[in-house]
């Protein structure tokens, strides 16, 4: 059973692999250029003990790598696509029929569908390993600076690729198992992931953890540095002077002129709740995938 | 001992609609059955509920004694079944599809399914997908042979194969039987294929089993009776008239008859197999255009 998985999986691994080969390709040579220049522009020092000059070591990055990094936000896509993908060889096996012809052999269809679904998710889950290990070091220099709560990176960091890639699976996989249809199910099944995560990313994934609110005179809080604010407001004498929406990363300065006797309002998720929203994140992804990947098997062993 | 196939009152429904209903035979171990019958007569049906790839939804079925869904373990190993389409992994060699067979069934044999496919001239480094229907249709039985199974179910095995592939392929299955002890129940629409092979018949229509029995006293016990336009009282109440037709001076009938005509005003024919069947299809015919109308 283990080698006809294997087998009936064989191109979608190949497609997986040359993704992340592509991937590895185009990252270590420039995740090299950023942290040689990290490390021996002397920024990293000079983040480390705050220094006064900071500020132009850490326009002169932004100035060399921001395009790549806003690039990097594309990223956000590949445990979708490998999900979506590892899901094919269960629908199409549905959709050929040939699903008739394993389950007259000897062996029951409930090991049949553990083979293939364990496979499956295990294949998912190494993929998903591989991403982050490759993000998160290439990521690092970066996340000095602007921190790893921002929108663009939180999702290309730390474990929460382990529940994006799953759920892709499950969806794919669940869509499949009533649909029988491969290449429709993927499709879909890949833009269901794309409209989950914008909604997780813009109406959730604040209210995972509860919030810092801070009112400080003066100098922000030292927990506000790379800090994901969700709002951030300055009264002078009662009347609001300053109300900005949601933004996040970077070192927060807000000395601004004629600002000095303003009391600020914020509220915000601090750095130190990165793991916290990881995990919290993490789970809600992986525990619909698993809903989801249940609800497959179920309606794939109620088929006739 | 029990019998091969045994099905009493099983009915499958999707939806509203019964794809097989009242369903109550018995087939015999070591016999080759035909299944005959229209095209969704529910013949598919029946034998996907015979393998366990589908569950009753009325009455029940059990193959050599055995639930073929809730003692799957032990049943599927026992039951070969080879499906209408012939499903089988397109992009895997021949070769391939042999590993597969070796896999997932415990009791196969290697040497038969590979003495087989080299018998047969089958390229053992071909994808499948490049194979002509008939060699696939034989790839699919080898697999089906190849575990060694008791019973081993036919869902029209030729439909979609040309006259040459589907000769060859009747032929496989007869020596396939003359070797070893097996219980086979192919279904077709196509009965001069079956008379070749098989023994027995089962004859389901709208769903229903109609006819169930061996072909010898099948053929020995219908006769085609022709005589008086007026009159067919005294036959009617004694046989089971199949098919009943008029002219203007004569009637004809078609009777399963329960011993002898004696009735002098009668003519008795022989019938062959075909005619038979084809009485019980027409009745078949006839009953469903009256449901339509009415």
């Amino acid at each position: 059973m283990i080698w006809l998985s294997w087998r009936l999986q064989r191109t979608e691994t190949l497609v997986a692999l040359v993704i992340l080969a592509l991937l590895t390709a185009w990252l270590v040579p420039t995740g090299l250029d950023m942290w040689n220049a990290y490390q021996h522009s002397g920024l990293g020092a000079c983040i480390v003990h705050q220094a006064p000059r900071c500020d132009m070591d850490i326009g002169l990055f932004r100035a060399r790598f921001g395009g790549i990094s806003s690039l990097a936000s594309w990223f956000n896509l590949i445990p979708g696509l490998i999900g979506v993908l590892l899901a094919a060889p269960l629908v199409s096996d549905l959709e050929n029929g040939t699903y008739r012809l394993a389950w007259t052999q000897s062996i029951t269809r409930r090991r049949w569908l553990l083979g293939k679904l364990g496979l499956a998710v295990v294949s998912a889950l190494l993929a998903a390993g591989g991403l982050i290990a490759l993000f998160s070091w290439w990521r690092t220099p970066e996340a000095q600076l602007d921190g790893r709560l921002d929108n663009g990176v939180f999702g290309t960091t730390g474990i929460v690729m382990l529940g994006y890639t799953l759920f892709a699976l499950g969806f794919a996989l669940a869509l499949g198992a009533v649909w029988r249809r491969t290449a429709a199910s993927l499709l879909v099944g890949f833009v269901a992931y794309v409209a989950a995560r914008l909604m997780v990313e813009f109406k959730v994934r604040d209210h995972l953890v509860a919030a810092v609110h801070a009112t400080w005179k003066g100098r922000p809080p030292a927990s506000m540095d790379n800090a994901n604010v969700l709002s951030f407001v300055a009264t002078v004498h009662g009347h609001t002077v300053l109300n900005t929406g949601p933004f996040s990363g970077g070192n927060v300065k807000f000395q601004a002129p004629g600002l000095g006797h303003a009391i600020f309002h914020a509220v915000y998720q601090p750095e130190s709740h990165f793991w916290p929203l990881q995990l919290t994140e993490t789970a809600l992804f992986a525990g619909v995938a698993l809903l989801l990947i249940a609800f497959a098997a179920w309606r794939v062993l109620r088929t006739d | 001992m029990t019998a091969a196939l045994e099905a009493s009152g099983l009915g499958r429904r999707y939806g509203s609609q019964w794809a097989l209903r009242d369903c109550t035979l018995e087939i015999p171990r070591g016999s080759v059955t035909a299944l005959v019958g229209p095209n969704g007569a529910g013949k598919t049906t029946l034998l996907r509920l015979a393998v366990g790839l589908t569950r009753p939804s009325a009455g029940s079925v059990r193959v050599l004694g055995l639930d073929p869904h809730d003692d799957a373990a032990e049943a599927l190993p026992r039951v070969g079944f080879l499906a209408q389409e012939h499903p089988l992994y397109g992009g895997f060699t021949v070769d391939e599809m042999l590993r597969v067979g070796r896999q997932l069934n415990p009791g196969w044999d290697d040497a038969a399914a590979r003495a087989r496919i080299a018998e047969l001239d089958l390229p053992l480094k071909k994808k499948v997908r490049s194979l002509s229907g008939g060699q696939r249709a034989q790839v699919a039985l080898t697999l089906a042979l190849a575990k060694r199974p008791e019973l081993l179910l036919l869902d029209e095995p030729v439909a979609s194969l040309d006259p040459l592939a589907r000769r060859e392929f009747m032929q496989s299955v007869l020596e396939a039987v003359a070797e070893r002890e097996m219980t086979v129940v192919l279904s077709s629409h196509i009965v001069a294929d079956l008379e070749r092979v098989c023994d027995h018949l089962v004859i389901l229509a709208t769903g229903r089993t109609q006819l169930v029995g061996s072909i010898e006293d099948i053929v020995a016990s219908h006769r085609l009776l022709t005589g008086p336009r007026d009159g067919s009282e005294d036959v009617t109440r004694v046989h089971d008239v199949v098919r009943e037709t008029h002219a203007e001076r004569q009637t004809t009938l078609l009777v399963r008859a329960n011993g002898h005509v004696y009735d002098a005003r009668w003519t008795v024919h022989e019938l062959d197999l075909e005619e038979i069947v084809l009485a019980y299809l027409g009745q078949d015919a006839a009953r469903r255009r009256e449901a339509v109308a009415s």
